[in-house]
């Protein structure tokens, strides 16, 4: 019946050494029928900065929009790009802005920032914002995705080993949801390069 | 007579002159000059930069032009402070319309928007107009590569090549003269230098004096404005000195002419 779980998805997010990764499932269903399985929820701001999205999927449309036209206001007034951090403080803002009729989406934020350091971030609805240094997630399976991890997340994992640390923990929570799942795609973010991968998982 | 009629924007003189806009409009032949030129493979935009003292703390990279929107750039004569205005404007507009309609904004759409504004405060209101003339420069993928000036009055107009500021008479005879519809954007560059040594009053250019952009099209990315830097500014100088000594020299120095027609720039 809630709002949050009409459309299914899950976004992670987890910090390795100088490295982030992040990653979503790829289903778009309304209720109970799948629809699509090849709709990601993560989105690229710039080289080092990623957004993921979960949520009500209108919303994260809608949202994704604004962002982009925030984005690129700053960049010609400014004359510089946000960073991280500054963007994941404008979303909690936009999305407080809302606070008696809110957007209903949660937000993970996933960056390095010009010391190429990790920057992780996720909220809530109404922009209640928390930063960690170790990994930040939402969405319908986001219970269990805690669980996992909890269990698998060390600190400083080297690109490579972060990608499969990231990938077997949405991999196991999604195959016990219904509402997420038919694949996920996968963005390891280093200083020098963006690694996208897809995953198969599941189709069902 | 005319003053009778002058102080206020909303009312015609007797013989049917809105005094006020004329005036706007004199105020931008007393700005630094802009030239905008375009060719099958861009449009350039050059100005001259007023002298600045050593003192000023540059803020903004640059002083006479400005990006609106990834596909377009323009650039300003007359009031800045006016001008500043209506680029936030021009920039929150292109952003509206990418929002509504996920596809960036037709130039001409851009510059309707611009004037419409800046006829309201010819009519409306009893506010001042805004006392700027623009140089847009864009692309898009219904009419290409697009130059388009608009002045005080809300009029604009498409262009191959034309002049805002002081002098543009003179530029914009030069132009006439000088334009090929079949120009490359090298070309473009070297006359827009051309016209901007006649019109600006000093003896020697150099990238202090001169602010020079162009809005090409990356096969890859995309539409994208550029600047030139101090250096490259200086190499083109160089080169059209070059070439326009040699041209007023003898015919022994034709070996010279062809290899420096035939240069290309970085």
């Amino acid at each position: 019946m809630s709002i949050m779980s009409h459309n299914g998805g899950a976004v992670i997010a987890m910090a390795g050494k100088n490295c982030v990764a992040i990653a979503s499932d790829l289903r778009f269903g309304i209720s109970i029928q799948t629809l699509a399985c090849d709709f990601p929820k993560v989105f690229q701001m710039n080289e080092r900065c990623f957004v993921g999205i979960s949520g009500l999927t209108t919303d994260i449309q809608t949202v994704l929009a604004k962002l982009k036209f925030k984005w690129n206001m700053y960049k010609l007034n400014e004359e510089r790009e946000m960073s991280p951090n500054v963007f994941a403080n404008y979303f909690s803002t936009l999305l407080y802005e809302k606070r008696f009729g809110p957007y209903f989406t949660e937000p993970v934020i996933a960056g390095l920032n010009e010391n190429n350091e990790p920057f992780l971030c996720s909220m809530d609805l109404i922009g209640a914002s928390m930063t960690a240094n170790d990994f930040v997630l939402a969405g319908t399976c986001n219970e269990s995705l805690y669980g996992t991890c909890e269990a698998f997340w060390k600190p400083n994992l080297e690109p490579e080993e972060l990608f499969e640390t990231i990938s077997q923990c949405l991999i196991s929570s999604l195959d016990r949801d219904a509402l997420c799942g038919w694949g996920a795609i996968v963005h390891v973010i280093t200083p020098t390069e963006v690694i996208s991968r897809k995953l198969k998982t599941r189709q069902d | 007579m005319a003053r009778r009629y002058d102080s206020r924007t909303t009312i015609f003189s007797p013989e049917g002159r809105l005094y006020q806009v004329e005036y706007a409009i004199e105020a931008i032949s007393h700005a630094s000059s802009a030239v905008g030129i375009l060719t099958k493979e861009g449009v350039v935009l050059a100005a001259e930069k007023k002298i600045t003292s050593k003192l000023v703390e540059v803020s903004s990279k640059t002083e006479k032009m400005y990006q609106l929107a990834d596909h377009l750039a323009c650039a300003v004569a007359g009031i800045t402070a006016d001008a500043n205005i209506l680029i936030n404007f021009s920039r929150v507009s292109s952003q509206q319309y990418l929002h509504k309609y996920q596809q960036p904004i037709p130039i001409e759409q851009l510059v309707q928007q611009v004037c419409d504004w800046k006829q309201y405060y010819t009519q409306i209101g009893g506010l001042r107009p805004f006392g700027v003339a623009f140089l847009y420069a864009g692309y898009d993928d219904y009419f290409k590569f697009q130059l388009y000036q608009s002045d005080p009055s809300g009029t604009y107009g498409g262009w191959k090549a034309t002049a805002i500021g002081a002098n543009n008479q003179s530029a914009q005879s030069t132009l006439k003269q000088e334009y090929r519809d079949d120009m490359s954007l090298d070309d473009a560059l070297k006359l827009a230098i051309k016209v901007l040594s006649k019109t600006i009053d000093s003896t020697d250019l150099n990238a202090n004096k001169l602010e020079i952009g162009t809005l090409t099209l990356d096969p890859v990315k995309g539409p994208r404005f550029q600047i030139f830097n101090e250096n490259r500014i200086n190499d083109l100088v160089q080169q059209c000195d070059i070439k326009s000594k040699r041209d007023d020299d003898d015919d022994d120095e034709d070996r010279n002419l062809l290899r420096s027609s035939g240069m290309t720039t970085k």
